[in-house]
């Protein structure tokens, strides 16, 4: 068990490194707003479509509507993630 | 440094709960909490820790285990090379580099000044880190009553699927990144999520800008 740990850790590792490290090899292309733009709908959207999806899509729009109001990131992150817990409740 | 740090805090708030219940996972198998600590410690990439300590527990080759887990974290090969234009990557970078401080550095590190970049990516990292480190740790301590509140414990796992709407933003207008998006969400929903956010970077990376 205690291998697998390491060999997990400096794998990692090694996947995050070798390729930023390497001079100029492996051009990035659009690579960083297509993984954004991936992670941001693979995080939000789980399977399969419920009505968790119109829970989550509010919650998104408060997120949304909260950035533009205050141009706090974090602010904006704090009251969607709260708009999402109070459209929980039962 | 300050400054990441501060900015790190929508990822502390998302990382938290979800390694609190690592955290839980690890006390509840009965494995020791040291080891359990360790993997947090070590190799700071959530799903590939739930995969190691899943696959362990049912009894899988250690060997087989690791690599399985390493195929979850295959995407994370993509990001040095698209913030390469912003910070050079040394070795303590690129412990740090998760989904999210990637996402978010993404966003920051080109309006810093040149000087500032490594000082503000370290203080993101380290943000995340401490966080996961710390949920990690109580969770394994018992501490998973902290989310016991129901409006707490959802409302704070879905900090991350925000943070990633304000990040994504400024690329929906973008087609190869909704094209990438597209394929990545299509995988997920089939229970594919590393192979898709894989395949996704390879789409954006092979798309050269005219």
């Amino acid at each position: 068990m205690t291998l697998a740990l390491f060999l997990l850790a400096l794998g990692t590792f090694l996947l995050r490194f070798l390729p930023w490290r390497g001079e100029g090899s492996l051009r990035a292309g659009q690579a960083g707003p297509a993984l954004v733009v991936a992670l941001f709908l693979v995080s939000a959207f789980n399977p399969p479509p419920s009505p968790e999806w119109l829970r989550a899509a509010l919650a998104l729009l408060g997120a949304y509507l909260g950035a533009r109001l205050t141009g706090n990131l974090g602010l904006a992150v704090f009251l969607g993630a709260g708009l999402y817990g109070l459209l929980g409740l039962r | 440094m300050r400054q990441g740090l501060k900015a790190a805090w929508p990822i502390a708030l998302g990382y938290f709960p979800v390694a609190v219940a690592f955290g839980a996972l690890g006390a509840q198998a009965g494995l020791g909490y040291l080891w359990f600590q360790l993997t947090s410690l070590l190799v700071f990439a959530g799903a590939s820790q739930f995969a190691l300590v899943g696959l362990l527990a049912q009894g899988v080759p250690p060997l087989l285990a690791a690599t399985l887990g390493l195929l979850l974290n295959l995407r994370h090969a993509f990001y040095g090379p698209a913030l390469r234009p912003y910070l050079k990557g040394g070795p303590l970078e690129a412990f740090f580099l998760t989904d999210e401080v990637f996402a978010l550095a993404l966003r920051a590190l080109p309006g810093l000044l040149l000087e500032r970049r490594r000082g503000y990516f370290l203080g993101l990292g380290l943000g995340a880190y401490l966080s996961w480190n710390l949920g990690t740790a109580l969770g394994a301590l018992g501490a998973k009553g902290l989310l016991a509140w129901p409006v707490l414990g959802e409302a704070l796992s879905f900090a991350l699927p925000a943070l990633f709407l304000l990040l994504a933003l400024p690329h929906l207008r973008n087609p190869v990144a909704l094209l990438a998006g597209g394929v990545a969400l299509a995988f997920h929903l089939l229970g594919q999520t590393a192979w898709g956010l894989f395949l996704a970077g390879g789409i954006g990376l092979l798309w050269r800008r005219p």
